[in-house]
């Protein structure tokens, strides 16, 4: 299954693009390689690293969240086109700037939920008001001490000892480290939403999810599976 | 009430284009504002968990990853011409084969898009120009495909696992009986089909072309091998070697070994079609551009990338499961059944109800993450296997992925064989029905998904 | 389901309801409480991980989602390392020392001592002590040396598996019995009940009493959830709570002893060590104590030591 074909347009695209990319190759080989690792030090060394499950699951997490937004800009998501595609242009174009309101709606919720959520792990506020922001709120204790259960502590960020965990070391890697991605992927993908919304605004782009009907993807998957 | 309203925006968002994901998450998001005291941040942490607090579901990415380089390494079309040496003399021969060869590579891959893709792209052209019409090999190989998810390993298998707590090695052996058993079924219908249609043979070139077939695919099959192995042991000489996730792991550096230093269809050895492929003694630094060749990037962000979009919907059905629980919804579902009286029959039956109409929206992943929690407690109840039903709803979900609006194998078939989607699904038509005797057997006959687990690893204990 | 203006009070624990321990005394505690604070209070349980496991339940609490969590007492060594005591290999001599520990000063402070990161110990909830099981006997600690055993992510127990020369895997609850079985890893350490519950003796050659360690849970609550209470409400729920307990903590011991003989029922094998085989497995752990001296304190390790003595 492809998308619409996302072709980067700018110097600076193509090299976010690129990035983008590559972190996704890269986590994912990060992953399988820690796993593979764990699994022959146990049966050929009768040993492991201990922190390999660990890691291998918040690289999962990262994978996901870091790269639900890149799959909104190329348009690889799935969805229902059934009904969509029997509209003729005008309303289809209507029910695409619903949907993409719909998305956005969710981007700006998920994104508020995951500020809420990391921000006491980095001793900072989490924001009042049950569905949107309605400034900061004081005085919630702060989780900075939380750590990881088994992640070894990694010297660049001793400094967070001093800025958020009153001077106390930590033993394990903190977890506001590894939740960091809910922030700043949920952003991204807020983002990548809005831009698609901007997208079916201005007649680039026709819809949110990946289209099966059209034929420029049934080609771009044909030429994918012939090999070129 | 208030449920009735939550599914209601499922569908509804779906229908007028919002990803799958988005309308399973936002509708659990408005529903826990509006009717629970639960926090959004919990709505983050169920997202972020969706992934760092499943440990089974680890090995989606890895079994994607391992048939990504399976398909581009070459193996698909080994196993094809493999299948082909077997069985491509009968009637209709050329269909047997595809059939024959999904089989295979559903036993090396846990999808069934990929089983598609990997196998569809080579056979539909091939049976195009043997005379076979276009539409009948659509259907087969859309049909055939699905068994990528029933003979293991198999992805949905594992989100079964990771909703019920059942163990993953129990659920792929009880898949391997079933799994042959709707392969043959196909290839009958098949030769029956052919017989009665006159459609074309192919030649008898010999046991010596199985055997240099066999040969030429043998370190494809191997995976084969390694997986079962690997998870199970062999009785009396080893024990097993790893979890199913690792294996799935195991499997991917595997596939990249075979597809880059022994088949060379793809890094730093391999050579433009029909020029011999270098040997590693030509160029020994391989062993490491290897890891950083394009092909190897592509290869991993291909299959990240299909991972992200199957779990961002695995993810926001987690969510949608979360939100359920937390307003205990399947407790009130589960004792309304049961105070209705319900037999295990009419359970199955409903059951069977509902997976085929929720597969005719939902991706397979995203259905099972909703509808096991929500069956699971009352099948217990009921005495019901909970690997018999793990297996129902696998074979639900084959059914589910050749239907319209929302069926996998269909974008994926329509796009290999470049037809429009409502035509294949015409074509799947006759073989599908193949599937519904089928699913009708699994529902009833317990003993094909039970025996074998049973036998090899005890009776299954439920331990909640 | 709850009632318009009670107190809605979400306990999310992992077990079943009504085999396990933890979930007896949980179902009990649901029980009296809707009984006895009907109109007030209502309880709400979520077995089975359904909402949350060990892990995330402290989040959610700290968050304001889940009222009550029962986790075991390892998962409280990131608020504070003084919980490593009870990790420590044969700190204890059995569960009445554990019992006795708990209720003494050191227990009381120890509940009091995350006060300040907002969550509030209530009550100690037991499951039992540990035996080690393998698919080899184990008579002498080196038997154990070079096997691959199964245990929960802590430092501590990870130290204890270096100490007996065993390789430590981390492994996630669901895969266990599978891996034992086909033999991904070798042995793993437990409760009878917990052992009898997973059927993990049907996967080894046999279970060693070696009663090495404890595995008791925490029953915590938030601070600003249980502050926010009526005095009269919260102290009628924590008597409840602490009823419960006593009359379930009592009872553990013979759930711990039925396990036991249900496990020797199915014709399984366990293994009594006799006093100097004990010994050699005490004297080859125990120099993990110095290991964790520091984050347990030197006078706690005494406290427990003289219970033992006195028992
Ligand atoms: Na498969
Ligand atoms: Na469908």
């Amino acid at each position: 299954m492809s998308g619409q074909t996302y072709k980067p347009r700018s110097g600076l695209a193509r090299a976010i693009n690129t990035l983008e990319e590559t972190l996704i190759a890269l986590i994912l080989g990060l992953m399988t390689l820690v796993t593979f690792i764990n699994v022959v030090l146990r049966y050929g060394f009768n040993s492991s690293f201990i922190w390999g499950l660990e890691v291998t699951l918040i690289l999962f997490a990262w994978l996901v969240i870091l790269g639900v937004s890149y799959c909104v800009k190329i348009t690889a998501h799935l969805g229902v086109d059934a009904i969509t595609n029997m509209m003729p242009a005008g309303p289809r174009r209507t029910v695409a700037l619903i949907s993409a309101a719909v998305c956005i709606v969710y981007g700006l919720l998920l994104f508020k939920g995951a500020w809420d959520y990391w921000a006491p792990f980095a001793a900072l506020q989490p924001t009042e008001g049950r569905w949107f922001p309605m400034g900061f709120t004081e005085g919630v204790r702060d989780r900075a001490f939380y750590t990881t259960d088994q992640v070894p502590m990694l010297g660049i960020f001793r400094w967070l000892e001093e800025a958020i965990n009153y001077g106390d070391t930590y033993d394990k890697l903190p977890r506001v480290i590894p939740y960091a991605v809910l922030p700043f992927g949920t952003a991204l993908l807020l983002y990548r939403f809005i831009q698609a919304g901007i997208g079916v605004l201005n007649g680039s782009r026709a819809s949110l999810i990946v289209s099966h009907e059209a034929e420029d993807a049934v080609e771009d998957v044909a030429a994918m599976n012939r090999g070129d | 009430m208030d449920v009735a309203l939550l599914f209601a925006l499922v569908i509804g968002l779906m229908l007028i284009g919002v990803p799958i994901a988005v309308s399973l998450g936002l509708s659990s998001i408005l529903f826990l504002l509006a009717f629970s005291d639960t926090s959004l941040a919990s709505i983050a942490q169920s997202f972020y968990q969706a992934m760092a607090g499943h440990y089974t579901l680890l090995a989606i990415p890895f079994f994607i990853l391992a048939s990504s380089f399976m398909s581009t390494g070459g193996v698909a079309k080994r196993i094809i011409r493999f299948s082909i040496a077997c069985v491509g003399h009968l009637r209709g021969g050329l269909a047997i084969a595809g059939v024959f060869a999904c089989m295979l590579f559903a036993a090396l891959s846990g999808s069934s898009p990929a089983t598609v893709v990997a196998i569809g792209s080579i056979v539909i052209a091939a049976m195009r120009q043997a005379g076979y019409t276009k539409d009948f090999a659509a259907g087969v190989i859309a049909n055939a495909g699905t068994l990528g998810i029933l003979i293991p390993p198999s992805i949905v298998m594992v989100v079964y696992a990771s909703a019920t707590d059942v163990s993953v090695g129990r659920m792929f052996l009880a898949g391997v009986i079933p799994g042959i058993m709707a392969g043959v079924m196909l290839m009958i219908t098949i030769y029956i089909m052919a017989g009665i249609k006159g459609m074309p043979k192919g030649e008898w070139h010999g046991w010596g072309e199985i055997w240099a077939a066999f040969k030429d695919a043998f370190w494809g099959l191997m995976l084969i091998v390694i997986i079962m192995v690997g998870i199970y042991g062999i009785p009396g000489i080893t024990g097993a070697i790893f979890t199913p996730t690792e294996a799935a792991a195991v499997a991917s550096v595997y596939a990249f070994l075979v597809a880059v230093f022994v088949y060379r269809d793809m890094g730093p050895l391999a050579t433009p079609e029909g020029e011999r492929n270098h040997t590693l003694l030509e160029k020994p630094w391989a062993l490491v551009t290897a890891l950083v060749h394009p092909d190897t990037k592509k290869t991993l962000f291909e299959a990240g990338k299909l991972t992200i979009t199957l779990m961002f919907i695995i993810a926001n059905a987690l969510i949608l499961k979360h939100v359920l629980t937390d307003e205990q919804i399947p407790q009130q579902i589960a004792s309304a059944m049961l105070a209705a009286g319900l037999g295990p029959v009419m359970f199955l039956v409903i059951v069977n109800v509902i997976l085929l109409i929720g597969g005719q929206f939902m991706e397979p992943s995203g259905l099972l993450v909703i509808v096991a929690p929500l069956v699971f407690p009352i099948a217990i109840e009921l005495g019901i296997d909970p690997i018999h039903l793990g297996i129902i709803m696998v074979v639900n979900m084959e059914i589910g992925m050749i239907t319209p609006p929302v069926g996998l194998n269909l974008f994926v078939t329509s796009g290999v064989a470049g037809m429009p989607m409502m035509r294949v699904v015409k074509a799947a038509l006759p073989f599908l029905a193949v599937l519904f005797v089928f699913l009708i057997l699994v529902t009833y006959v317990p003993w094909i998904s039970t025996f074998l687990p049973t036998a090899l690893m005890g009776p299954e204990i439920i331990t909640n | 389901a709850c009632e318009d203006g009670e107190i809605v009070v979400k306990f999310a624990h992992v077990t079943n309801t009504d085999r396990h321990p933890k979930g007896i005394a949980a179902s009990l505690l649901q029980e009296r409480v809707n009984d006895e604070m009907n109109g007030t209070m209502c309880m709400e349980v979520y077995p089975n991980s359904t909402l949350y496991n060990d892990d995330q339940v402290l989040e959610a609490m700290l968050q304001g989602d889940v009222q009550l969590a029962a986790p075991s007492l390892s998962k409280f060594e990131t608020f504070t390392k003084v919980f490593r005591i009870f990790d420590l290999p044969f700190m204890f001599k059995n569960i009445d020392a554990v019992d006795a520990f708990q209720a003494s000063d050191t227990g009381e402070a120890m509940k009091d001592s995350m006060t300040r990161r907002g969550l509030q110990g209530l009550e100690f909830w037991h499951n039992g002590m540990k035996q080690f099981s393998a698919n080899k006997p184990l008579i002498e600690p080196t038997d154990a040396a070079g096997l691959k055993f199964r245990v929960q992510p802590s430092d501590v127990l990870v130290a204890q598996m270096e100490a007996l020369d065993a390789s430590p895997q981390p492994m996630a609850f669901s895969e266990v019995y599978g891996a034992l079985q086909q033999g991904v890893v070798d042995g793993q350490e437990n409760t009878w009940s917990n052992i009898y519950g997973q059927k993990f003796f049907e996967v080894q050659d046999g279970t060693t009493e070696t009663n090495h360690g404890v595995l008791d849970y925490l029953v915590v609550t938030s601070v600003d959830w249980l502050d926010s209470l009526d005095p009269e409400v919260r102290d009628q729920f924590l008597t409840i709570l602490q009823e419960v307990t006593a009359e379930r903590n009592a009872a553990v011991g013979q759930v711990d002893m039925e396990a036991r003989q249900a496990i020797l029922d199915t014709g399984a094998v366990i293994r009594e060590l006799t006093p100097e085989q004990r010994q050699a497995w005490v004297d080859a752990m125990k120099p993990v104590w110095e290991q964790f001296e520091g984050d347990v304190g030197a006078d706690n390790i005494a406290a427990a030591q003289e219970i033992n003595a006195s028992m």
